[in-house]
């Protein structure tokens, strides 16, 4: 988890930053809420230079078109000394307004795809720098001026070098949300295979796996995904690597099974059936990793990020349960504890994170729709008393109460006596359940009626008292 | 705040499968009418909201763990439960703060926010009280909005120049307006005036009574002009109530009831004469 150690030393810093950091995370939360409303939700990735990871970011040097100009003059003339003027380069294009002096100046992107493919390495690290600053603008025309460099990023992408890949492979990403266009050349170009023999070939580097990975997440979550993006990844053999990376490296932490997990995710949400996906043994696979997280999250070892893995895997295994008919159900879930974790999780997740406990009720709902077998794990595990303690606090009342009716039509059903009685809550018949469960209070209630009625039957027989017949 | 997620979710979840198993649950001697429903969620449906947020956070470097976060309640935002009232808040302190600043003291008839209980209860005596009215006429009943100060006057003139001259309030306190100041306000709540007051509806009775017993010396100092509708119905009130507001009873109060209760059917509720806000 590299990236949130980065975060944490920031915050680590004295209590004002982390005050004013808090406040900025709370206008970004909003503003990303609002892009969510209006389906424009894009993030773009920054990767800071190991030098900078521990500085601060904001710059205080005079940023502007003069330095621009002047540097890409030095670079023009000068000889030997490129590398120290590209890395300047760099450190300026992260000002949004000198980024776009950058792409007005006539042949400023043609020199920089110059260096990036010259034949000096260290220029080609420091090129592709200053691209994946351009790419990261916020300026939605800031990136599709990248777009001349895109045959050489793909071209690097089966390279050797970790660091360069990377950065290829991050600005790719940037790249892709931006337009139509971009997306529609990254396309033609080859970015699919390109991105499978990736992985493939790089598979031990998780760094670069992850990078891969959130491209891929980047492509797939473009609106004209899944007409045209999606059968593409699909017939390409990244499916099977994304599933050979969920497994997470305990090393390197969590980062590269996340951005593979959303990656699936996307795949699995846009296609109504996911016959490949499920041939494949996603379904066996998330499950199975939900079932150790949720013992991690119950053993509370609660790392840092887990949320940020399980979020996807829910969503994956939520859906793949629609596509999944019943009678394979069991072929692929062949774990069942996985009711166990997923009520695990919704526990464990209550308060902290609501939304997430929400889609593991909703995960459970799919389970346990058309399927016995897992009603009835519910129910021998004892699990259903405790779900019904957390629904007032879930307030998606709904989907719990389908289930819980599920169970009990279930059971009702196969004439099963194992608590039926005790599993039927706020039933409308208090009375009823009185009588039922309550023999003793019940006898007691009638020998007091009784004896009542005993003794005042002794005292009304000496009396000579009308009966009604009588008195007609 | 959830509920009409919740309901939409479930509409979705319908809408969403084609299930025809209704038949199926009918059989039998089933008590349950619910039929078991897988639901299908597309990338962009909003329970997945949350979960994209953090995720996105998270890309942004704006990932704060839980440790970190814990001193402030990490609650996305939520809006004022008072119907009518479309204030948001991301912090319960903010919250706390702008009920107990604008929803404690609430008078029930005209809606008007006012900081202290004392202050209600005056508003009400004044505004709303017809006795009041009748009895100001003969003694002196403005009280002096300083506690403590336990002086009355004849006239809320006199009472505003007391506050001016003594207790150094200024000339526009917003919390001594006599009713004839508010004329132009609107019937429709105003929901972007954070101020301390709040829009009100016309008070009929009480209002239609001091027209008419009032002398027209007393007539608008602010000189604003009542629509002319307002000024025949008005009357129109005046006439039923002049006979019966001597039989409105001082105990007849509009602040907040002793017991409430709430509940289907319940009486002694919020219940107003004038009217529901949703």
């Amino acid at each position: 988890m590299w990236r949130l150690n980065k975060v944490r030393h920031k915050a680590g810093r004295p209590g004002g930053s982390l005050e004013e950091l808090r406040l900025k995370r709370r206008e970004n939360e909003r503003a990303l809420r609002q892009a969510r409303r209006d389906r424009q939700l894009v993030s773009k990735r920054l990767l800071l230079n190991e030098d900078e990871e521990q500085l601060d970011v904001s710059m205080d040097t005079a940023p502007g078109g003069h330095d621009i100009v002047s540097l890409l003059h030095k670079l023009q003339h000068s000889g030997t000394d490129k590398e120290a003027h590209l890395k300047a380069l760099s450190k300026v294009l992260r000002d949004p307004s000198a980024q776009l002096t950058f792409i007005k100046h006539e042949n400023s992107m043609h020199l920089l795809v110059g260096l990036l493919t010259g034949s000096n390495a260290q220029c080609r690290l420091q090129a592709v720098r200053c691209l994946h600053e351009l790419s990261h603008s916020s300026h939605t025309n800031v990136a599709p001026a990248c777009l001349p460099a895109t045959p050489y990023l793909l071209t690097y992408l089966s390279g050797p070098s970790t660091k360069f890949t990377e950065l290829c492979l991050y600005t790719l990403g940037n790249m892709c949300p931006d337009s139509d266009v971009v997306r529609e050349k990254l396309l033609a170009q080859g970015i699919i295979p390109a991105l499978a023999s990736c992985i493939e070939n790089q598979r031990h580097n998780l760094a670069v796996v992850e990078a891969a990975a959130f491209t891929l997440s980047q492509l797939l979550q473009a609106r004209d995904a899944p007409e045209k993006i999606i059968p593409m990844v699909l017939k390409s053999t990244l499916p099977s690597h994304l599933l050979s990376v969920l497994t997470p490296d305990p090393q390197f932490g969590l980062a590269p099974a996340i951005e593979c997990a959303w990656c699936l995710h996307y795949l699995i949400c846009s296609t109504e059936d996911n016959k490949e996906l499920l041939a494949q043994g996603a379904l066996s696979q998330c499950s199975s990793l939900l079932v150790s997280l949720g013992g991690a999250v119950t053993e509370g070892n609660k790392e840092d990020g887990l949320e940020l893995l399980i979020w996807p895997l829910l969503r994956c295994v939520g859906n793949l349960l629609s596509s999944c008919p019943v009678e394979d159900l069991n072929a692929h879930l062949s774990d069942a504890h996985l009711p166990a974790s997923l009520c695990a999780l919704v526990q464990a997740y209550l308060h902290t994170l609501p939304a997430l406990a929400r889609e593991t009720v909703w995960v459970l709902n799919n389970l346990t729709a058309h399927s016995t077998e897992f009603c009835s794990t519910l129910l021998t595990l004892n699990l259903v008393p405790g779900l019904i303690q957390l629904l007032p606090s879930l307030s998606v009342v709904s989907w719990k109460w389908r289930e819980l009716r599920q169970q009990l039509e279930r059971t009702t059903e196969r004439n099963g006596d194992q608590g039926t009685s005790s599993n039927v809550p706020m039933s409308s018949k208090p009375l009823h359940h009185f009588v039922e469960k309550e023999p003793r209070c019940l006898g007691i209630v009638s020998l007091m009626f009784g004896c009542a009625e005993l003794l005042m039957g002794f005292q009304l027989f000496g009396q000579e008292l009308m009966t009604s017949a009588e008195l007609y | 705040m959830l509920q009409p997620e919740v309901v939409q979710l479930r509409t979705e979840g319908r809408d969403e499968q084609q299930e025809r198993r209704l038949s199926e649950s009918e059989e039998g001697n089933n008590p349950f009418s619910f039929t078991p429903q897988i639901i299908r969620l597309h990338k962009d449906h909003e329970l997945f909201e949350d979960g994209d947020i953090h995720r996105h956070m998270y890309l942004q470097d704006l990932y704060i763990s839980e440790a970190e976060d814990k001193p402030a309640l990490s609650v996305s935002e939520f809006a004022c439960h008072i119907s009518g009232c479309s204030a948001v808040f991301s912090a319960l302190e903010e919250y706390e703060h702008h009920y107990n600043a604008l929803h404690r003291h609430v008078c029930c008839s005209c809606r008007r926010s006012l900081p202290s209980a004392r202050l209600l209860d005056i508003h009400i005596q004044e505004w709303h009280d017809s006795l009041f009215t009748i009895l100001a006429q003969k003694q002196d009943m403005y009280q002096c909005l300083v506690e403590g100060c336990g002086q009355k006057f004849r006239t809320s003139k006199h009472r505003k120049d007391h506050l001016i001259r003594i207790h150094k309030y200024p000339p526009d306190f917003r919390f001594d307006k006599t009713k004839k100041e508010r004329g132009r306000e609107t019937k429709r709540k105003e929901q972007k005036d954070a101020a301390m007051e709040m829009v009100d509806d016309v008070c009929e009775s009480e209002g239609v009574c001091e027209v008419m017993c009032n002398s027209p010396s007393d007539e608008p100092e602010g000189g604003e002009s009542m629509e002319t509708h307002e000024i025949l119905y008005k009357l129109n009130m005046c006439k039923v109530l002049t006979t019966v507001h001597v039989y409105y009873t001082v105990l007849f109060s509009l602040r907040i009831p002793n017991t409430v209760c709430f509940g289907h059917g319940s009486v002694r509720g919020f219940g107003g004469r004038r009217g529901r806000r949703k």
